[in-house]
């Protein structure tokens, strides 16, 4: 019975080393790989933390390129999603600080700041990207969601990342995390909740 | 109330994270009696399934793009190692032609007077045989041709 997740875990840490191998040689084949398998999960993280399509997509090739500079620094202990999604967020988190114009800073109930960018004059992307009524009633509620509650559900529940693994991309310890999610989630509920309401 | 609280926050748990099967049976069990808590898992699932009905279409050559900006930078990384490889070598090969120089030069100073040879000869001899030789090929590093080429 135990012989079926070690033989998983194995495998995985073969993945990782392959990648950690690769990514130390610049091994151009593997990072093609890497972006066809990952850049439509990056983009729709950064879109996450911002808020902002235009942003997500400039950010994305940033990290690619950070990945190609620093590859070596990837140890290939750790899944590659979490490594490249800290270095993306890393990235955000500096585009923000530096436009400052067009953010805005708000106060979190777990005594963090977090900066916002004000919203564009166009159509939410996550109304775009609604694909049910009940994700349409999710997408104005998740525009103005604070962005760390944003990642936090979808590196939970689009992601299936573990807590730790959200930890390691956040940088925040994993009871945050977790409150991050149940905050989060509740400020979601709350719109059927209002819908429920109002309708009967 | 409170019961309900604590319930609830075990519901969240059971959602975000691993909790364990006497926990799960727990809730099963509250939620059989209890309308509100039922509501409220019935509430957060629809939330989660909710998340996970959002389809983010990437651009059809954001990938390529992407492939393409990162070939460019390969490139460019790779001849600023060459280039950084070339001068490094050259500037090794400039230093020991100078002490490997002035090595000779004392080595055939000492010879002058066996040889009958003036100082003048001798470096004249240093000169055209070692100094000018090792410094030409030193040079030559920097004027390789193709992608060993130092010079940009």
């Amino acid at each position: 019975m135990s012989a079926l997740p070690m033989t998983l875990n194995t495998t995985a840490e073969t993945e990782t080393a392959k990648i950690a191998r690769g990514l130390r040689e610049r091994d151009m084949e593997l990072l093609a790989d890497l972006v066809e398998r990952c850049q439509h999960r990056l983009v729709r993280y950064l879109l996450y933390l911002t808020g902002r399509r235009e942003y997500a997509e400039d950010l994305a090739q940033e990290t690619w390129i950070r990945v190609l500079q620093r590859g070596s620094q990837y140890n290939g202990r750790q899944r590659f999603d979490p490594w490249l999604f800290a270095i993306a967020r890393n990235l955000a988190i500096d585009y923000l600080r530096k436009n400052r114009k067009a953010v805005q800073t708000v106060s979190l109930p777990d005594d963090h700041d977090a900066v916002l960018l004000l919203p564009s004059s166009g159509p939410s992307p996550f109304e775009a990207a609604a694909r049910s009524q009940d994700a349409m009633h999710l997408a104005g509620r998740l525009q103005i969601l604070a962005p760390l509650y944003r990642e936090a559900l979808l590196l939970r529940f689009q992601e299936d990342m573990s807590l730790p693994e959200i930890a390691q991309v956040v940088g925040a310890p994993v009871t945050t995390v977790s409150s991050r999610i149940y905050r989060g989630l509740a400020a979601l509920r709350s719109a059927f909740e209002e819908g429920d309401s109002h309708g009967g | 109330m409170e019961g309900d609280k604590r319930f609830r926050e075990l519901i969240d748990r059971s959602f975000a994270e691993e909790i364990s099967e006497g926990e799960r049976q727990l809730i099963r069990d509250h939620i059989r009696d209890c309308d509100g808590c039922k509501h409220y898992v019935e509430l957060t699932a629809r939330t989660i399934r909710g998340l996970r009905e959002f389809t983010f279409v990437s651009g059809a050559d954001s990938n390529a793009q992407v492939r393409e900006i990162l070939a460019r930078h390969t490139e460019t990384m790779r001849q600023h190692n060459v280039q950084f490889k070339v001068w490094a070598a050259f500037a090794v090969a400039l230093s020991m032609s100078i002490v490997g120089s002035a090595l000779v030069y004392q080595m055939a100073k000492l010879l002058t007077v066996p040889t009958h040879f003036d100082t003048a000869q001798v470096q004249a001899g240093v000169l055209v045989f070692w100094l000018l030789p090792s410094f030409c090929s030193a040079l030559c590093l920097l004027a390789a041709p193709g992608e060993n080429r130092g010079i940009a």
